[in-house]
């Protein structure tokens, strides 16, 4: 066996499936309540916003835009299959569709961008494996 | 609604016990338990069969996602109970994280309530041997790790870096400013014979010069693991003062909790600070006391940034002003508020937040020895980030 270790790969389950398989398309689809309409990421077994008593969730295509609240630079990751991909740029993102949800992500501009609360980012796509993508965050061309 | 703690101060800690705390011990964590829990009932001045309760939070390490095994990686209340040959009417493990103070609330509530007479509170904590403690080789991310592994996301140093950053980025703060935290906790953990850090004070410049990980967390910036076992004795007041060390009074005791749906290990600032409020107001209504009286606030301090959130959210200091209140000496034990001179899980070891605890402890009975501060009454042990942890409130005295 190889020494090579890769990334972790996303194994998707019923609660994810939907999630990966837009993902695999480059589509950020987020659950949404299909009783209240609230949005929550990751999906739950249970809305915390209405409490229905039969849950139920639907996947739709979100805009991917949102607003850089934190970041870390990851020099030294506790993941041996990053260990080829340090230094990198980890972002929490408040995304514009619902107030306070939050999506974490890799910066694919490079460890050396420079970063700001409140600045603007959108959704991007990774593809790490044959049809496995995973979405991260590019700042917004600034003009 | 009344949050009053109707038990208040009718439980007390009356002995303890502490291993030496070990970067790797050479026996099993399961035989220094089982030495430190009857030192401390010897301590207490009671034996080995009065015990009938047995209390813990046994939760961590899952350092390289290992399988814990009871008695060599965590300790459990009932493994110790039936080491010890015991029989006990009550032995209970507190789920969460927090497991300082959710193990405390479980023996007072078995105290105050009749159902145990002498419970053992005890803290277990090991360091896996050949693996790098956060260290995980998965390939595949299944559950909730799905959501944050394959993106890189992983492990605490970037949970806690993630609110560290929003709060260095929101007030201002510099690195300087946190030098001062370390320079403090490791200062106290100095003078602290079991401590792992025993004679090892830094100096701020080694903590500016430490290796950064996670940026802005450096390595300084968090405990370092370790093997150590601590045990404390709680029984009812009225029992208490029939044994020989003086008793030291739980006056309350609260605990945060996670408000709204987050990513596995996502700690947003606000989310820490609004279950730090909660905290806050939950100990005063318990305990009928002002924060303000509290003259020896040992703060939890794991990751180093849990001491400005603390020390905010408990009102120590206004929002936003920990880092000032701190580079100008404001948590220095000459002079300041005594919030590390316990040493904290920093000058101590990961011992999770039995450093506080014992601080509190010893300071309150009047067993610090030549690290006694003569004036303090009323502390506060803190343990784990508010949202997830909880603090217990002692007093000297019963109020
Ligand atoms: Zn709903």
């Amino acid at each position: 066996m190889s020494d090579l270790v890769r990334q972790p790969i996303p194994v998707p389950d019923e609660q994810s499936a939907a999630f990966w398989s837009a993902a695999a398309d480059h589509v950020l689809a987020l659950a949404r309540c299909t009783h209240c309409g609230t949005r929550v990421h990751p999906a739950g077994v249970v809305c915390a916003q209405c409490l229905h008593p039969e849950p139920s969730f639907e996947f739709t295509p979100v805009d991917g835009r949102g607003t850089v609240r934190s970041w870390v630079v990851i020099r030294d990751s506790f993941l041996p299959g990053f260990r080829d991909e340090v230094p990198f740029v980890l972002v929490d993102v408040e995304l514009d569709v619902q107030s306070d949800l939050r999506m974490i992500g890799r910066l694919l501009d490079g460890p050396d961008a420079a970063l700001s609360q409140g600045d603007r980012v959108v959704t991007v796509f990774e593809d790490i494996a044959p049809g496995v993508a995973v979405p991260g965050f590019a700042l917004e061309a600034r003009t | 609604m009344s949050g009053s703690f109707t038990a208040r101060c009718e439980v007390a800690v009356v002995g303890y016990a502490h291993s030496v705390i070990q970067r790797n011990a050479p026996r099993t964590l399961g035989a220094i338990a089982l030495e430190t829990a009857l030192s401390a009932i010897a301590d207490a001045g009671l034996t080995r069969e009065q015990i009938d309760g047995f209390t813990t939070g046994s939760l961590l390490p899952s350092a390289g996602g290992h399988a814990s095994v009871d008695g060599v990686s965590i300790v459990t209340s009932n493994w110790l109970a039936e080491k010890l040959g015991l029989n006990p009417r009550f032995a209970a493990g507190f789920q969460g994280f927090g497991q300082l103070a959710g193990g405390v609330m479980l023996a007072v509530n078995a105290v105050a309530t009749g159902a145990a007479d002498y419970v053992v509170f005890h803290r277990a904590l090991h360091n896996p041997r050949g693996v790098r403690y956060h260290v995980n080789p998965m390939t595949e991310a299944r559950g909730s790790s799905q959501w944050t592994a394959p993106q890189g996301y992983f492990g605490p140093l970037a949970m806690i870096g993630l609110p560290y950053n929003e709060y260095l980025q929101r007030y201002g703060a510099s690195r300087e400013a946190m030098a001062e935290v370390l320079v403090e906790a490791r200062a106290n953990g100095a003078r602290i014979p079991w401590s792992y850090w025993h004679n090892q004070p830094i100096t701020a410049q080694d903590y500016l010069d430490a290796r950064v990980i996670v940026d802005p967390i450096c390595m300084l910036d968090c405990d370092i693991p370790v093997d150590g076992v601590a045990a404390f004795v709680l029984t009812r007041a009225d029992r208490a003062r029939d044994l020989p060390n003086k008793p030291v009074y739980v006056a309350g005791y609260a605990q945060g909790s996670v408000r709204r749906p987050r990513l596995p290990v996502h700690w947003p600032l606000d989310d820490i600070m609004e279950a730090g409020f909660d905290v806050a107001r939950r100990l005063e209504d318990s305990s009928g006391l002002s924060l303000q009286n509290v003259d020896l606030p040992q703060l939890y301090d794991g990751f180093s940034p849990f001491i400005y959130f603390w020390l905010e959210s408990l009102g120590f200091c206004k929002v936003g002003e920990a880092h000032e209140f701190v580079q100008d000496g404001g948590i220095r034990t000459e002079g300041g508020l005594p919030v590390l001179s316990g040493g904290g899980a920093l000058g101590n070891g990961r011992m999770h937040g039995v450093p506080q605890m014992l601080e509190c402890y010893l300071q309150l009975s009047g067993r610090a020895g030549e690290r006694q501060i003569s004036s303090a009454t009323l502390g506060l042990a803190c343990h784990s980030s508010p949202h997830y942890g909880g603090a217990v409130l002692y007093s000297s005295e019963p109020l």
